[in-house]
């Protein structure tokens, strides 16, 4: 198992090299360039030409993409053209922001989607397989950007009950407390999607489990309906959803772009949106590729976590 | 003939696309969908000749008139243009984009998909890698930089989108593609000589089709959604021509002030993805062969029984088991059909009684409404009688039911790779199979459990009992199964073709520890085989099974003398020298016994 | 791992407990401020947006300063100053005593040392731009120390705006020692010798300040400000109405009606020199012909933009120059809405159903509903004739495409601008010689020789009545050939809650904090 994880963790740096590449690529085809940004209003072709020297992007294109790796090969991200701050500095700030709302909203959806997935199951056709799935199919059906607001409106406007934005308080707080309570609505909502995919699959599965052979040797023993379920049935069941929520890392990532931008939560999504803006090349870079190694991380962990509840694989 | 041929497909074919559209309208949810969706499609299309105001007509003197004003069904927007055009002519747009975005990217995607799975190898490896490439990319970003690389408009929104999904076809598809390759027919096609994009196009392709489909049907609803985003964040439409994320995006400024102007195109997006969702789960329960039987259904803890079923006295007052006119059936899409009828056994203490007959015949069907383990729904049982002991089994509460389930009647099931859990150790199948019915510390659980490992034959069963069934053989395996089954003592054990999926020496070695134990232990034996030579090895009396009725019943010795039903002459007939059977069996099986062991 | 997750979960119940209501109060005596965006720096000199001028003017000082309520200039770290005979030098003598949030001392090396870094390309800090707005002190030759408290500007020709570009934020003097010290990272590390001391920023969080008890001007009554970043209107919106800022400026038209009928919240406006106007391609395609251009003025209706689309917070342009400069005495009138004479125009001018393309952003500074605005001017231009095409790009693509002229690709653009001295927009914007390829912003290519010759001569004249006088005569002119389409000029405005006292805004879109009190 240490070697796979480790021949899987290798695997990583091709696709980050060529992400890379497509990085680099597409930015230089976006038009526009960084010294607009710089200078805004007033970016006059001349002081674009500056800056573009100061910036070394007068360089070809090939050049740059060579000078950049070969730093970044010793550790040096480069400097954010926009926030005039090392890349390395900003994104792994950025990052950790991130990672608490991915992961708080991962954790969640997972638990929701398979409670959510197991119960509609098993009440199949009851009013809570019912309840459950149109909650659902309406959590998946709805853009997330527009729940958020929503949520805003109702938790932090009319109710006065949760912050509306922001990672913590901006006088005492800073706990953890602070933190949960600032996290309850992003969370949420950018889990709503997610567990909506993971309970129909946890649901999906579940069906299937309950019809194999195994599961009626269980009831032939006579094992109460309970632990039919939850030990034999569930156990299998929750084997096939794993690498799925794997996948749905990259959901909630590439989703936390939306909510962050709504909910003003300082992570890499917003960061990266704005980085594209600014033509923030290095930064671009940086924050790709933070993003794209922790969903290829993500679902090697979920991978492991697969392989270790599943004794025929792992051996 | 060969004309019978040619034309006996076109009706076959007819017939499943009418049963397919059924099956569909079957599936309440599905139909609301899809008449939701038709009716939001038709009113688009309908949109050139609707009586509605022009969409892009401004009169920012009645701007944002709420909903149900006079000329303003839904009210006006931020320019005063009548929302309810707009949203009619915007869904136009969002569908059309959403639709053919989904094309596009089923198309690219499942060329992508074809040809790495159909290639394999190298360039398999290179265009996965590049997918993953795709996925590891976050989705937004993606869409965001190619719309500003293209510049902004829908036509680029599309092909942001439709880049953004390829990913999810080409992995589905490659799946496919990859098994279909090796496949039989294809190998075949391919000797033939076919070229490979022949193959691709004529022999592959039509078998990926449905997965095509269903992927296509639940990302429709996904893309629709993205779409909006791409507005939402002003990179779809350019004003002033309306589409529902770029209504929403707009609207949301006046969020606080005129919700309606937000909520409207927002409530129409949830309806366009909820309904396409809903639609895309019916058809892939059409497309899907495995739930098209109705797989997905939940079974529950015990075979319903019709409360209206005939209840036949007991036959025999000394029986342990007495089965009577038992009718057990399956409803698949409201129809019913009987699996047995009006089968009735019985067993002795002590007595080994075989049920035999070819697949098929109910033998197992028989067997497992005993205890009520068919799977229902579909299975229901319609008529007859379980007694065991006198107490009808069918009439038992559910917890007194499962009581007696393991206890008083223990199974031992064909397959013991797929009826032991494959990620329990064995020795904890077993110790639970003892829980179920002792209330034992963990550590007794632990000596008895391995105590019955160790009398089934398993050896070192201390160290065996932390293995997973897949780390064992399959006999013992089944050895395993055997155990669980004799864990509370019961009176009956129904062995379900316990050696069948086994070899012949190990069937040997099995039926030999069967027939030690059930001399050993006193208990009767329901063996359900479809072998002649192994009832005549093992049983006491025969019933033979046919067609879901019980043909002939008798003494095991007499019945094979002579048989009286034609069928049961034909199956004996099968067993190639019958009368050697029995040695043969023997004196493999004497090679086995533990004594005669090194 | 088991113990993590026991204390996870203790936590979240915890949380669900102590679910305690109205968590969104701000903290007394600190003034929470809800910025349009996160700075890009707190370097003064290397920034240009207004976003971010509202944060640096409260930890720097100038030389001069705007006069509370007015652009007229007045002493700030300078008592005084003299200007020769020529006007091409100014001796500013310093105040004294003043010292750096560092600790260092406020002196003429430092004043010389901003200046340098600034302008001389071999200057060793000069790396640590680029200085964007450094073209406001073009004119500045030399800086010079007679002594510790006093310094000479030397200018290569009288230009009018100095002083008031010196009170520019871009006039605002940094720490040499923290410029030394923190080199390129100096913008997160910023020292001046405003009323309130940087203390933290935490990146998309927050940028927090607190009290300078050694103002040189009084110290502040506010113990501390912090200046969040919201990016999202909406969300921005929210915590105002949920409690969790003290202060929103650019608040959304819409949502301007609702905050004014609040009893707990203040509105203030303020109008300021603002323009708001589309750019006319005048070298080629339809606007080419000024009957043409004439006739897309009569045909917008800016009063019900500026009424209805704006909600009453702008007034009608008439021309380049905002009636925020009172001291321009211009009687132009805004073109009327006057769809006939539109039509009649366009058919003088013999174009029946001319072809436009309109650059729209999505966003940006003093852009004010770019979207919204675009496609009402687009209907009115519909309906006397024009045929227009929208391209919306996100600002930053837009000012690119913009910024290097609109030939070969358009007709029509979006833009605003915000200034502090008549002379700047149209000296930018409407000379000949600032065409795109001189590296100027005329992206329409106006070119009329008697602007530019006024323009250069206002430029030079220390006399305002003679400036008044030219900057009038410039508007008419410009008014009647229409290189732009005049639509607006915006009144900003703010939001407060009710405990916030002393609170005003400026004309020059600062935003000075040290009087608030909460």
């Amino acid at each position: 198992m240490p070697a796979y994880a480790a021949k899987r963790l290798l695997s990583v740096f091709p696709v980050l090299f060529g992400l890379s590449v497509i990085v680099f690529l597409v930015m230089s085809m976006i038009p526009g360039d960084p010294a607009t940004a710089i200078l805004g209003a007033y970016a006059t072709p001349e002081n674009v030409e500056r800056i573009n020297r100061d910036l070394g992007l007068d360089k070809p294109l090939v050049q740059q993409y060579v000078i950049w790796i070969g730093n970044v090969l010793q550790g040096d991200f480069g400097r954010s053209f926009a926030l005039n701050r090392p890349v390395l500095d900003e994104v792994l700030e950025r990052f950790q922001a991130t990672l608490v709302l991915a992961g708080v909203s991962l954790v969640l959806c997972a638990v929701i989607g398979l409670l959510a997935g197991v119960v509609s199951a098993v009440r199949q056709f009851g009013w809570a397989d019912k309840v459950i799935t149109f909650v659902v199919l309406a959590g998946i059906s709805m853009p997330s950007f527009w729940l958020g607001l929503i949520l805003i409106l109702l938790f932090a406007v009319k109710w006065r009950l949760l912050p509306a934005s922001g990672m913590y308080a901006i006088y005492g707080g800073g706990d953890f407390k602070d933190l949960l309570l600032h996290l309850i609505l992003p969370a949420t909502t950018l889990a709503v999607v997610a567990a909506g995919v993971i309970a129909r699959l946890t649901r999906a599965a579940m069906l299937e489990v309950l019809r194999q052979d195994f599961v009626r040797t269980a009831r032939a023993k006579g094992l109460p309906e309970r632990q039919v379920i939850y030990r034999h049935a569930f156990r299998a069941a929750v084997v096939s959803v794993i690498p799925v929520i794997g996948i749905q890392a990259g959901f909630v990532l590439g989703g936390a772009v939306y909510i962050e931008t709504v909910f003003q939560w300082p992570g890499i999504g917003a960061m990266l949106v704005n980085a594209i803006s600014t033509r923030d090349i290095l930064l671009v870079q940086g924050g790709v590729l933070v993003v794209a190694a922790s969903y290829v991380l993500f679902n090697l962990a979920a991978d492991m976590l697969q392989t270790m509840l599943d004794p025929r694989i792992r051996s | 003939m060969t004309d019978s041929l040619m034309v006996v497909p076109a009706p076959k074919a007819g017939s499943q696309r009418v049963s397919s559209w059924k099956l569909l309208f079957h599936n309440r949810l599905a139909s609301i969908g899809l008449c939701l969706l038709g009716m939001l499609v038709l009113v688009a299309l309908l949109a050139p000749v609707l009586p509605l105001p022009d969409p892009n007509a401004t009169a920012p003197a009645e701007r944002l008139r709420p909903v149900l004003s006079e000329g303003h069904l839904l009210g006006t927007d931020q320019l005063g243009r009548d929302i309810l055009s707009r949203l009619i002519w915007g869904s136009r747009v969002s569908m059309t984009v959403g639709f053919s975005a989904t094309l596009v990217a089923a198309v690219i995607g499942s060329a992508i998909g074809l040809v790495s799975g159909y290639a394999g190898g190298r360039t398999d490896n290179l265009m996965m890698r590049g997918v993953d490439m795709l996925m590891a990319f976050p989705y937004i970003l993606l869409a965001l930089a190619i719309v500003a690389v293209l510049g902004p408009g829908l036509m680029n929104a599309l092909y942001a989108i439709a880049v953004v999904n390829i990913p999810f076809f080409a992995r589905n598809v490659r799946g496919v593609t990859l098994a279909l390759s090796h496949a039989e027919f294809v190998d075949a096609a391919r000797l033939s000589g076919k070229g490979h994009v022949s193959i691709l196009a004529t022999e592959i392709l039509p078998n990926v089709l449905p997965v095509i489909v269903i992927t296509m049907s639940t990302t429709a609803g996904w893309m629709i959604l993205e779409t909006a985003g791409l507005s939402f964040l002003g990179l779809g439409a350019q004003p002033p021509q309306a589409d529902l994320g770029s209504m929403l995006g707009e609207g949301r400024a006046q969020l606080f002030t005129a919700p309606h102007v937000s909520v409207v195109p927002g409530v129409m997006i949830f309806l366009i993805v909820i309904s396409l969702n809903v639609l895309g789960d019916g058809i892939r329960d059409v497309l899907d062969p495995r739930l098209r039987s109705g797989a997905l259904l939940r079974p529950g803890p015990r075979t319903a029984v019709d409360p209206d079923r005939t209840v036949p006295k007991p036959g025999n007052a000394d029986a342990v088991l007495d089965v009577q006119g038992l009718e057990t059936g399956f409803t698949r899409n409201g129809h019913y059909s009987a699996a047995v009828k009006d089968v009735s056994l019985y067993l002795q203490p002590g007595e080994c009684l075989g049920l035999i007959g070819e697949s098929g015949s109910g033998k197992s069907v028989t067997a497992l409404s005993i205890m009520g383990l068919v799977n229902s729904p579909p299975g229901i049982i319609r008529n007859g009688a379980v007694y065991l002991h006198g107490e009808d089994v069918l009439a038992m509460p559910e917890t007194k039911l499962i009581a007696c389930r393991g206890s008083r009647v223990a199974y031992i099931f064909q397959d013991p790779l797929t009826t032991l859990h494959p990620m329990h150790p064995i020795g904890r199948q077993v110790e639970e199979a003892i829980a179920a019915h002792q209330r034992l510390d963990r550590s007794s659980l632990r000596e008895c459990s391995i105590a019955l490992l160790e009398r089934v034959g398993i050896p070192d069963a201390g160290e065996r009992a932390k293995h997973f069934p897949h780390q064992l053989s399959g006999g013992q395996r089944q050895r395993v199964g055997i155990a669980m089954a004799l864990a509370n003592d019961p009176d009956v054990i129904i062995a379900d073709e316990p050696t069948t999926a086994l070899d012949v020496t190990v069937q040997a070695q099995i039926l030999d520890l069967l027939r030690e134990l059930q001399k050993e232990r006193g208990m009767a034996l329901l063996f359900i085989t479809h072998d002649f030579g192994v009832v005549a090895d093992i049983c006491d009396r025969v019933a033979v099974m046919k067609d879901g009725e019980v043909v002939e019943t008798g003494d095991t010795r007499g019945l094979l003398a002579n048989p009286q039903h034609a069928y049961t002459k034909r199956l004996i007939a099968c067993v190639p020298e019958i009368g050697q059977g029995k040695q043969f069996l023997e004196h493999v099986s004497a090679l086995f016994r533990p004594e005669n062991w090194p | 791992m088991k113990r993590l997750f026991h204390r996870a979960a203790f936590a979240a119940l915890l949380a669900l407990v102590g679910f305690s209501p109205a968590t969104a109060q701000t903290p007394p005596n600190v003034l929470v401020v809800g910025q349009i965006a996160e700075p890009k720096s707190l370097d003064p000199h290397a920034v240009t947006a207004t976003n971010d001028f509202r944060i640096l003017v409260n930890l720097y000082d100038g030389l001069v300063r705007y006069k509370d309520g007015t652009l007229e200039v007045e002493p700030a770290l300078a008592e005084n100053w003299t200007i020769s005979d020529d006007g091409k030098t100014y001796t500013f003598k310093l105040r004294q005593g003043v010292t750096f949030h560092d600790g260092s001392e406020f002196n003429a090396e430092a004043v010389k040392f901003n200046f340098d870094r600034m302008l001389k390309e071999d200057h060793p800090f000069h790396d640590t731009g680029p200085f964007p707005l450094s073209f406001n002190f073009s004119a500045v030759e030399a800086v010079n120390v007679i002594d510790d408290s006093t310094v000479e500007f030397k200018l290569n020709e009288p230009f009018a705006p100095f002083l008031s570009n010196l009170a520019y934020p871009t006039g605002l003097i940094v720490s040499p020692a923290a410029v030394e010290q923190h080199g390129k990272d100096f913008g997160r590390h910023p020292s001046g010798t405003g009323p309130f001391r940087f203390a933290e920023w935490k990146s998309n969080q927050l940028v927090a300040a607190e009290r300078n008890d050694a103002y040189w001007d009084g110290a502040p009554a506010l113990e501390a400000v912090v200046f969040r970043p919201i990016t999202d209107a909406n969300t921005r919106i929210a915590e105002m109405m949920a409690g969790g800022i003290d202060i929103m400026v650019e608040v959304p038209p819409d949502n301007l009606a609702s905050f004014r009928s609040d009893a707990n919240l203040n509105v203030v406006e303020q109008a300021g020199p603002h323009v708001w106007f589309a750019i006319l391609n005048t070298k080629e395609g339809p606007f080419a012909d000024k009957l043409v251009r004439q006739a897309a003025n009569f045909a917008v209706n800016k009063e019900t933009l500026v009424n209805d689309v704006l909600q009453g917070t702008a007034t009608v342009a008439a021309g380049p120059i905002p009636p925020a400069f009172n001291w321009v005495e211009s009687s132009v009138e805004p073109y009327p809405h006057d769809p006939e004479r539109a039509k009649q125009l366009l058919a003088e001018a013999g174009v029946e159903n001319p072809k436009i393309t309109f650059y729209v952003t999505e966003g940006g500074s003093g852009m004010l509903n770019p979207v919204t605005m675009g496609a009402a001017i687009q209907a009115d231009l519909q309906a006397v004739g024009f045929d227009v095409a929208i391209e919306t790009y996100e600002w930053n693509t837009f000012l690119g495409r913009v910024n290097e002229g609109l030939e070969g690709k358009a007709d029509m653009a979006e833009m605003a601008w915000m200034t502090n001295d008549p002379d700047t927009v149209p000296y930018l914007t409407l000379r000949t010689d600032a065409s795109p390829e001189n590296g100027g912003f005329n992206s329409g290519y106006y070119s009329n020789p008697e602007v530019d010759e006024l323009l250069a001569k206002a430029r030079t004249s220390t006399d305002q009545a003679e400036r008044a006088k030219l900057y009038a005569k410039v508007q008419e002119i410009v008014h009647e050939d229409a290189p732009w389409l005049f639509v607006a000029n915006w009144v900003q405005n703010a939001v407060t809650t009710a405990a916030v006292q002393g609170f005003k805004l400026q004309p020059s879109f600062l935003l000075h904090l040290k009087d608030v009190t909460k």
